[in-house]
């Protein structure tokens, strides 16, 4: 599992593309989710009782970070099939759904938007925003050692 | 001569009577105390909280069902409290911005209905308390409010006449489209007003926001 890992991130593009897609997905979540504020004044808190979303989206941000770029070097280099990029990216995109609460300028711009639907919408999101990113972090993981493995039969490495 | 007695005796009587249901009935231009804080006109409101005449306002953009507003409620409210509401340097009303479910205009009403019976700050502080993490799941429906203002021994027939008419759904619908007019795109939403400015501040910020804005306004 290391060596699919050292495979993938010793080549620097992949290391950048994975730090770069780490941070995005992390502070983008952290805002949508209202753990980091940007005005007036760039502001970070982790109110009580939300430790828990706040290490959920630490975990989505590193499983994504680590998924995608393997599936992209999957397609790249070894020109495979994108079907396990789809498990990830699902994975990264219900991960960071579940985040934007409803009460947040996005939930209100789509309950706006869409009335009664959005609102609904919105609310299955945030009423069950801790199970869905669980489930994310699953189809994340269990993308990740598919990943692995069909790396390992490509590559042909020797765990 | 008889028959102009009886024509001026009608008139008169018909002017009398004129003039009399004028003076009798009541006027339809009442006046309606208007309040505003800035640009918002906050008279369908809540009560002030705090002193009236404190030099800044806090207008909190909120909805019952809103978990961001209950993390605010319990997490930064009470510093803003003991050290600025309490002290007198600011005050705070509360406007609906009741969009998120079902559940929550009649909650917003909800609270008006206990304001008839003084109890406004009582009750919305009982919802931001009682508050549960899911959206129209039951807990701010209309049994559920009717309950907790028998729980606070409000006057029940008075709080369900008042609740199951709607009294008060035009007065929600104003304040929500306060909101919406001043560009409150999630809740809780605020603005930070005195004479001079007023300055928004969007989301469950924490108290070292506010207090830096209120230090440099006091």
């Amino acid at each position: 599992m290391l060596r699919t890992i050292t495979l993938v991130f010793s080549n620097f593009k992949y290391l950048l593309f994975s730090s770069i897609f780490f941070s995005l997905m992390f502070i983008g979540m952290l805002i949508l989710s209202e753990y980091i504020f940007l005005e007036p004044y760039v502001v970070s808190h982790i109110p009580s009782g939300s430790e828990f979303g706040f290490l959920l989206i630490l975990i989505i941000s590193v499983l994504s970070s680590l998924v995608i770029p393997m599936n992209i070097f999957r397609i790249n280099i070894l020109k495979s099939s994108k079907q396990k990029m789809g498990g990830g990216l699902f994975g990264s995109i219900i991960g960071a759904a579940a985040g934007a609460c409803s009460c947040g300028p996005i939930g209100f711009a789509v309950i706006s938007t869409f009335g009664s639907v959005g609102a609904t919408a919105t609310a299955f999101l945030t009423n069950y925003e801790t199970p869905i990113r669980i489930v994310a972090i699953i189809i994340l993981i269990i993308t990740y050692f598919t990943t692995v493995k069909s790396l390992k039969i490509e590559c042909k490495l020797n765990s | 001569m008889n028959k102009k007695g009886v024509i001026l005796g009608i008139i008169s009587i018909t002017i009398i009577g004129i003039l009399a249901a004028s003076f009798s009935m009541p006027s339809e231009d009442i006046s309606v105390a208007t309040r505003s804080h800035g640009t918002i006109d906050t008279t369908m409101g809540s009560p002030i909280l705090g002193d009236p005449l404190a030099p800044i306002t806090i207008v909190e953009f909120g909805d019952y069902q809103c978990h961001q507003c209950y993390n605010w409620f319990h997490n930064t409210k009470p510093s803003i409290t003991e050290n600025y509401i309490d002290t007198g340097k600011v005050n705070l009303v509360f406007v609906d911005l009741a969009f998120l479910g079902r559940d929550s205009p009649k909650a917003a009403q909800a609270t008006y209905c206990a304001e008839d019976q003084g109890m406004y700050w009582e009750f919305h502080n009982h919802l931001y308390t009682l508050q549960e993490s899911q959206i129209d799941n039951g807990w701010a429906n209309t049994e559920r409010l009717k309950a907790f203002a028998f729980g606070m021994g409000l006057d029940m027939e008075l709080f369900e006449d008042c609740l199951d008419s709607g009294k008060y759904s035009k007065r929600v619908q104003f304040n929500s489209s306060q909101a919406k007019e001043h560009g409150i795109r999630g809740t809780p939403g605020f603005f930070i007003i005195d004479s001079d400015e007023q300055k928004q501040i969007s989301g469950a910020q924490p108290f070292s926001v506010f207090k830096q804005i209120l230090d440099s306004m006091i």
